[in-house]
């Protein structure tokens, strides 16, 4: 088979439209938060890049990212810009198996010397020498230190390569550490989440192959464009969370309403990904609009931060009650500095000297 | 009554309405306005992003209207507005601004900054803080009546031109005509073609229409300089003389902010609906089109390109028509890569060519349009309003380069086709 010369050839190839694959761009260049000025370029740049080449380790995982990825209903557009990548060495979707697919990393690595990305998934163990996990004999340890010497930005797939994740809960007992730990002379992208949104990944993978250069990124080294919001603060039942209407129990009105999940644990108002608008399974959902809180998945060491049932203020009170009343003071404050505030306007405009052809003349000193 | 600091800060404290503090409130500080303003994208100065042209504006909010803001102001944390700081503002607000609104267009929180702009050079004016400039041609506009100072005999006299190079009639004080055509000063001096076309168009199509001899100025100083009270005044004259006149329609001519000063500021100036509509002559002209009272024959085969008028387009409307009337007459038509709404601005509108202090930073701000220009590689360059045809002609000349600038109006009028028939005629009386 001849490989595709460019991802607008490939698409083609695939029977994506020209709208399709603008869409796409438009899309994109939305969720990196560009100016709509910059999609032509975007679409430009992407029509011209070149296979880029994905080494992808998996370490201490399920493979929950990598069915993220894949599991899609009908092949998306993420999805063959996946495909695209020439996706060199992925222990879950090559063929290859045992000694030749080692070779098949060391040929890619030597090919691509200085040029691949590193996709990680999965946190790294370094206790005891890094004995709980190794591939082909190899610690994953040793497999990570070697593969990034030749990577030009490494990608950390989902919560454990990005924050340890389930490997790294209490008490740890394989000493896992994620990516960020381990690797400092590289940019590291951390694309957390359990697992990550697809479109995020292929976000990431996009800005590169247009700019040649990861995104701009947050505090925890996760891309702004995506975590730059919390999921409340872009969740649809937020105007409920603001009325002091919470649902107590997952059988009452409160939740038969679509009332804020606050109550019920929601990890919405700390945790920040863009699950309430890129949504999930084709934009078809999230887990706040199918009725259960949020679980903070895409924030440091979510399974150590409590029950995912117990409300984040847990232990100072009454929440409806204190929030109503947070909420009636706020209003009563707020109407009346507003009322000041158009007095004080109105009195200008009372005190108003009409500006004339005199009051044109030179000033300046 | 003199202009002060503490008059400029009075109206500035009138001038923040809700919508200014619900801007201001939701400023993400993300700094995308500054690669929509062409004299930041052409300078690279920080000093010209367009919200930070506004930042007395926004502390004076902040301290008036905010809680933390007046707490602050109260404990000696933020330090009133001076006079110093509004002199240093002087030139962001008009030197580098011409009001295109192309910011707004970009600001992912969709905060109007051109309005705002607009509203600081208000408390700007009454703090006496304005363009030499922009403050003699404002006062012409008042005194004189044109801020080119053009006064009604040198209308006369371009009248008798123009009657005798086309043999029609240019009808003035027309009691009752359908439409009361406005010019602006810079027709009426360095492009008289316009006239011309019109009155060639009109008598081929059959409309009534009319100058008005105390009213013929279409250009308002008092929008470019911010002052409400001056720029309601001019209004108030067009308003008197088109309801003297009693005409349906008042045409605004191919210049810009004349067109946004008449059609969306006018009523709100003088306090009341227009009697008339306001019509934009491309509007009008495209009615004409699409009721084929507009025959044209023959089209330019070179290849050109459009440069489409901030105030006519962006903040107008009218995006369409231009393309429409362009497409009767040009073989080859390009557009240049940013354009219709998310156009660039020449560089001379919202008073910055009345400016004298300012032209260095104009032609600097001009680069944008040259290589827009010089991506297209075209020698002929359409437009629909006399300032930015100046700016374009002083832009060209200033790099030598060989583009000639014409008015989609007066270009119509050379492809109309001929009369033949004497039923047009005959319509007019």
């Amino acid at each position: 088979m001849v490989k595709p010369a460019s991802l607008a050839e490939h698409l083609e190839c695939h029977q994506v439209s020209r709208r399709g694959f603008l869409k796409f761009c438009a899309l994109t260049t939305s969720m990196m938060a560009l100016s709509p000025s910059m999609m032509p370029a975007v679409a430009r740049a992407l029509e011209k890049a070149r296979r880029p080449s994905v080494i992808w380790l998996s370490f201490q995982e399920c493979t929950g990212c990598t069915e993220s990825l894949t599991r899609s209903h009908s092949p998306t557009i993420e999805n063959l810009i996946l495909n695209y990548l020439s996706l060199d060495y992925h222990h879950t979707l090559q063929a290859a198996s045992g000694d030749a697919a080692e070779r098949a990393r060391e040929a890619a690595m030597s090919e691509n010397y200085g040029q691949y990305i590193l996709a990680v998934d999965g946190s790294i163990p370094v206790k005891d020498g890094g004995v709980y996990s190794t591939i082909a004999g190899v610690s994953n340890l040793e497999m990570l230190q070697h593969t990034v010497a030749g990577a030009a930005a490494v990608v950390a797939i989902g919560s454990c390569a990005a924050f340890g994740g389930l490997p790294h809960a209490h008490p740890n007992p394989t000493g896992a550490v994620p990516v960020q730990e381990l690797v400092h002379d590289k940019p590291v992208v951390n694309v957390s989440g359990c697992p990550p949104i697809p479109v995020v990944i292929s976000g990431v993978l996009a800005h590169y192959l247009t700019f040649g250069r990861i995104p701009d990124l947050d505090s925890y080294g996760r891309p702004l464009s995506f975590f730059g919001a919390s999921i409340h603060d872009r969740c649809y039942r937020r105007p409920y969370y603001n009325k002091g209407l919470f649902a107590e129990t997952f059988d009452d009105e409160g939740a038969k309403n679509g009332w804020c999940l606050f109550k019920l644990g929601c990890k919405g108002p700390t945790t920040y990904n863009a699950c309430a608008t890129a949504k999930w399974n084709q934009g078809t959902s999230f887990p706040i609009q199918s009725g259960h809180g949020c679980i903070g998945c895409s924030e440091p060491h979510f399974w150590d931060a409590g029950g995912f049932y117990q409300p984040l203020s847990a232990g100072i009170g009454s929440v409806g009650t204190l929030a109503g009343m947070a909420v009636v003071a706020g209003a009563a404050a707020g109407t009346a500095a507003g009322r000041l505030h158009q007095a004080k306007r109105k009195q200008a405009q009372r005190q108003h000297e009409k500006v004339t052809v005199a009051d044109l003349e030179e000033t300046d000193s | 009554m003199t202009v002060s600091v503490e008059r400029g800060i009075q109206t500035l404290k009138e001038h923040i309405d809700a919508p200014v503090a619900s801007f201001f409130t939701t400023c993400v500080h993300c700094g995308m306005c500054a690669d929509a303003c062409l004299f930041y994208t052409e300078t690279k100065d920080p000093k010209y992003t367009p919200i930070y042209k506004l930042k007395p504006m926004r502390r004076l909010w902040h301290q008036e209207y905010t809680f933390w803001g007046k707490l602050a102001a109260k404990l000696g944390l933020s330090k009133p507005v001076t006079a110093a700081e509004l002199k240093e503002w002087e030139e962001l607000v008009y030197d580098s601004c011409t009001m295109c609104g192309r910011c707004s267009m970009t600001c992912p929180v969709g905060n109007d900054i051109v309005y705002m702009i607009r509203k600081m050079r208000e408390g700007m004016v009454a703090a006496g803080f304005a363009p030499e400039g922009l403050k003699a041609a404002t006062k012409r506009a008042i005194t004189i009546g044109s801020p080119m100072g053009v006064k009604l005999p040198a209308l006369k006299n371009q009248i008798k031109h123009i009657e005798t190079d086309t043999g029609l009639t240019i009808p003035v004080d027309v009691n009752g005509a359908e439409y009361m055509a406005l010019l602006s000063s810079m027709e009426i001096m360095n492009f008289p073609e316009y006239i011309g076309a019109i009155a060639k168009i009109f008598h081929s199509a059959g409309i009534s229409w009319t100058l008005a001899s105390d009213a013929f100025e279409a250009t308002n100083s008092g929008i470019q300089i911010g002052s409400s009270d001056l720029a309601a005044e001019l209004v108030a004259r067009v308003v008197a003389a088109a309801e003297r006149l009693k005409v349906a329609y008042v045409i605004s001519p191919e210049c810009g902010h004349a067109y946004m000063a008449l059609r969306w500021e006018g009523p709100n100036l003088i306090g009341r609906p227009f009697s008339f509509k306001v019509i934009h002559i491309l509007e009008l002209l495209d009615q004409l089109r699409a009721q084929n009272r507009l025959p044209v024959t023959g089209k330019i085969k070179e290849k050109l390109t459009l440069h489409d008028p901030c105030q006519i387009v962006r903040r107008g409307g009218v995006v369409d028509e231009p393309r429409r009337l362009l497409d009767m007459v040009a073989a080859d038509f390009e557009e240049m890569e940013d354009h219709g709404v998310m156009n660039w601005c020449c560089g001379g509108g919202g008073g910055v060519s009345a400016n004298e202090r300012a032209s260095k930073l104009k032609l600097t701000a001009f680069n944008r349009k040259r290589h827009q220009l010089e991506a297209l590689g075209v020698n002929t360059l359409i437009t629909a309003c006399a300032n930015c045809r100046i700016t374009l002609e002083e832009g060209l000349e200033f790099n030598n380069m060989d583009v000639v600038v014409l008015g989609l109006a007066e270009t119509l009028a050379e492809h109309l086709e001929q009369q033949t028939s004497s039923s047009a005629t005959t319509a007019t009386q």
